[in-house]
């Protein structure tokens, strides 16, 4: 094994230019009278989140770690610490990424880690910081035991992430529009990332990227942002309470409320943890497959636009 | 980078921006402008279930909504709206308004500014079939 160098811990580093960028973004808005709002409050929980978000990292990080450095034992592959290999490494822990956001889209229970990045009603950089408080218990980390079997060190894995974390947080902004041609189509933008963050039926569950949009167009979910229409941030149902501590547990409770109701089978409140935020025993509730079917149903015109090619067979 | 130095520069960075927002104005509350703005609020959160009847307070914070499937409310979150139904909401009179705790952990206490005479009349609609 080789000697490990030491990686400096990034997003930590990263806070005073937060900061600063958010007070650009903020007097850029005043005096321009455009490229975004702000909210008082909106943004003191997305800034509190994201303390939050920093605390559970120094608290339970060794868990991750722990897990990562068994992996390191276990393997015996070592690539070193080349510039090439911490590049590789960047790019294939983006492509964990694409994968560990699509299943936070897709799965309640990585869902109910996630919720939180989408519960604000505004599009701005403070809603970067808005983080997820239980990422630990999600269990995702095993989606990076690859890279770490593969012979990249754990440090340098947590370090790329780091950098892919910092990447994504210039681009949630509406102070941006549209960035030149070939970026766009490669890179993650503040046009894609915006459409991320819809809660209109058509952007729905697209754009997961975290730094190259080319695996949202390599694996089908990639919509662009339409001039047509505008995004409306948020979640499908909006938050009505701006305390941190209900915005980052909330799904988790309404997990444990469906999986404890009477009467159901023990598939069905599996089933409440694992299938799409959405779903319902009684089909009582929706998910997104199922909101972009009841919007195509009374918009039947929009149907094999971006966003909107509902799969055949499905029923409202 | 050393706790000493990130957890001053967070409490101060966190505190600041909220102070200054503030002194921006960017603390006022979302105004529903019209009846057809409460509706669209509705509309906006439960797109499947037009409302029957819009009541509007008298300084258009919130609105009182029915619909074929029950009551609701559209009330301010920040600058933007939220609505909810009003199933198994317990109501209670207080001075400058009404207070609604429902059985929801994302919504649990909605506080509505409302008149006297607006608060008793909404009190007794709701209290009539909540």
């Amino acid at each position: 094994m080789s000697d490990t160098p030491i990686y400096p811990d990034v997003v930590n580093w990263a806070v005073p230019l937060f900061i600063a960028a958010i007070l650009a973004e903020l007097l850029w808005i005043v005096i321009k009278g455009r490229g975004g709002r702000y909210e008082t409050r909106d943004a003191l929980t997305s800034l509190l989140m994201g303390a939050g978000n920093v605390a559970e990292s120094i608290v339970l990080g060794f868990v991750a770690y722990g897990f990562f450095m068994v992996l390191w034992e276990i393997t015996p592959l070592d690539l070193g610490h080349s510039v090439w290999v911490i590049a590789l490494c960047f790019v294939l822990d983006d492509l964990r990424y694409y994968w560990v956001h699509r299943f936070g889209h897709r799965v309640r229970w990585v869902w109910a880690s996630h919720v939180n990045h989408h519960s604000s009603q505004h599009y701005n950089l403070t809603t970067a910081l808005r983080q997820t408080w239980t990422g630990t218990f999600t269990f995702m980390m095993v989606v990076r035991a690859p890279l770490i079997l593969l012979g990249f060190h754990p440090a340098m894995v947590l370090f790329v992430g780091g950098l892919n974390l910092i990447y994504q947080f210039w681009i949630h902004t509406e102070a941006i529009g549209r960035l030149p041609r070939w970026v766009e189509a490669v890179m993650n933008t503040p046009s894609h990332h915006r459409v991320h963050h819809g809660r209109n039926p058509r952007y729905l569950d697209c754009n997961y990227a975290g730094v190259f949009i080319i695996w949202d167009k390599m694996f089908g979910t990639f919509v662009p942002e339409l001039e047509c229409e505008k995004v409306d941030y948020g979640l499908v149902h909006n938050l009505g309470t701006f305390n941190p501590l209900r915005v980052a547990f909330h799904e988790w409770i309404g997990i444990w409320r469906d999986v404890t109701q009477p009467g159901l089978t023990w598939r069905e409140r599996l089933n409440y943890c694992v299938m799409p935020p959405g779903w319902s025993h009684d089909d009582s509730r929706g998910t997104s497959q199922t909101i972009k079917a009841r919007y195509l149903a009374t918009h039947p015109e929009e149907a094999g636009t971006p966003g909107l090619s509902v799969p055949s067979g499905h029923n409202p | 980078m050393p706790l000493s130095i990130l957890l001053p520069m967070v409490i101060l960075g966190i505190a600041g921006i909220a102070l200054l927002l503030h002194v921006l104005g960017l603390s006022r509350r979302a105004v529903l402008a019209d009846t057809a703005a409460a509706r669209a609020a509705w509309l906006r959160e439960f797109p499947e279930d037009s409302p029957i009847r819009v009541i509007l307070c008298h300084d258009h914070s919130a609105a009182l909504i029915e619909t074929a499937r029950g009551r609701g409310v559209v009330w301010p979150m920040g600058a933007d709206t939220t609505a909810r139904y009003l199933d198994g909401a317990r109501v209670r009179q207080r001075k400058g308004g009404l207070t609604l705790d429902l059985p929801d952990y994302t919504a649990p206490r909605i506080r509505l500014t409302l008149s006297p005479e607006e608060a008793t009349s909404w009190c007794a609609l709701l209290e009539a079939r909540v």
